[in-house]
């Protein structure tokens, strides 16, 4: 899944999600949908976590200028 | 030195351009010594000259006024002056006759003392206050996980290595982006302003530290530059300053939307720890998973519950009928000619008619009679109706 919005932005949706079912007054058929984009959601969390190498990319002022 | 005087034509009085030149010189040397400040441009000082020229610029508006002095009284003055250094020069207006240029002859010349510069620091933080540019409500929030920060560093490789280090440790997938500029002397805040902007537009840049170790109060100016903090203040992304240190503010650390003591402390500040940002996420999915799991137990409950009630209820049916039943069996019962048996009556038959009538058989006729138990077979002996 590719999803452009920001880290803070799917960990939201996440948090929320967990606080819907938690409160329980939801029909299990919407609980299991919930569920599925909970799983979804943190996949991607997680998959944003990964990475074992700082990256780090140089650029010049005058680029601006451009 | 002529005088001036106008030529005549008829009532028209005309002045040549030399008299009209040395009518206002002499008026502008009336007016009085004057203190003007300027960054130094166009320095122009020469062995074979008597004097030295120089071209005052205001950094605001970019009006200039040029400066003449003494060769020796500026030799004396042993400014080792450079170009863009701001000054303050004593002296009075002068008109260069010849060319009828307004110019200021100097007396003498002042490196703004540290003096000169707090007081016009603490102007400019006053007017820049007054505009809510250091306001607390204008400061944005960092971004929890930015796809990119853009550093902006001075060669200074202390400053740049801690930050570094510090978002390497803390966060090892994190992306930064460097952008080097000048960050000391004349033309530091220009090229400042000019890499803030490039990091800013970067695409993946969503904060930028400014990351400037330690140095005099000199050294650290250009960041109180107006030019620098009003480029910090409307940066497209939050700024983070990690300028000089704790003692230090730079008018940039008002202006900035979070202040970090240190590089370290700024690398802190924006990229999050990853074992931390691993347990909340992995708290969320252990709760995704149970909150879900409970919803479905409390509704699996629910519909075994229902299930048994269900279940249950053609039995519970069966048993009502039946106990209705067994109601009226009891008293069919005791409508039954056989409970009347009991009590000592008896049926007589013959054939299959039941008797209600002695005539209705003859002396010598079978007749079959029913007791409560058993039967006998028995003949008329006589009839009486």
């Amino acid at each position: 899944m590719s999803d452009d919005r920001s880290f803070e932005e799917l960990q939201k949706e996440l948090e929320d999600i967990v606080a819907r079912l938690e409160r329980g007054d939801v029909p299990v058929d919407d609980a299991i949908a919930l569920f599925r984009r909970g799983e979804e959601l943190f996949k991607t969390c997680v998959s944003r976590l990964q990475g074992a190498e700082l990256r780090i990319e140089e650029l010049s002022a005058s680029d601006a200028s451009e | 030195m002529a005088k001036v005087e106008p030529i005549l034509y008829g009532d028209r009085k005309v002045f040549t351009v030399s008299s009209f030149n040395r009518g206002v010189a002499s008026y502008l040397g009336r007016l009085p010594a004057v203190w003007v400040e300027g960054e130094v441009t166009e320095l122009r000082r020469n062995e074979a000259w008597a004097t030295v020229f120089l071209t005052l610029k205001d950094p605001k508006t970019g009006a200039t006024l040029k400066v003449t002095i003494g060769r020796r009284t500026f030799d004396r003055l042993e400014l080792a002056l450079e170009e863009g250094e701001t000054v303050h020069v004593s002296g009075r207006a002068e008109l260069y006759e010849l060319k009828g240029e307004l110019g200021l002859r100097a007396t003498t010349i002042e490196r703004i003392g540290l003096g000169g510069h707090l007081l016009a620091l603490e102007r400019l933080k006053r007017q820049l206050a007054a505009e809510g540019l250091f306001a607390q409500a204008r400061k944005r929030s960092l971004p929890r996980l930015p796809r990119a920060v853009g550093i902006l560093t001075g060669a200074d490789a202390a400053a740049r290595g801690d930050l570094v280090a510090t978002i390497g440790a803390r966060f090892p997938a994190a992306k930064v982006v460097i952008c080097e500029a000048r960050v000391q002397g004349k033309g530091a805040p220009a090229t400042i302003v000019a890499a803030l902007a490039t990091l800013a537009a970067h695409p993946e840049v969503d904060v930028v530290v400014l990351a400037r170790g330690g140095g005099s109060f000199e050294d650290l100016l250009p960041f109180s530059d107006e030019a620098v903090v009003r480029a910090v203040a409307a940066c497209a992304v939050p700024v983070v300053s990690a300028v000089g240190h704790e003692q230090d503010t730079p008018l940039c650390d008002l202006a900035a939307d979070a202040r970090a003591a240190t590089p370290t402390a700024a690398g802190a500040l924006v990229v999050p720890d990853l074992d931390e940002l691993s347990a909340s996420l992995e708290r969320s999915h252990r709760r995704l998973v149970l909150s879900v799991r409970n919803l479905l137990e409390r509704d699996s409950e629910r519909l075994a519950r229902l299930g048994e009630r269900l279940r249950a209820a053609p039995h519970l049916l069966l048993e009502r009928r039946r106990a209705g039943l067994d109601h009226t069996g009891a008293r069919l019962q005791t409508l039954s000619p056989l409970a009347t048996l009991d009590r000592g009556y008896a049926i007589v038959r013959a054939g299959a008619v039941a008797i209600r009538d002695a005539s209705a058989v003859q002396v010598a006729d079978r007749l079959e009679i029913e007791l409560a138990t058993g039967e006998l077979g028995a003949r008329v002996e006589d009839v009486r109706s």
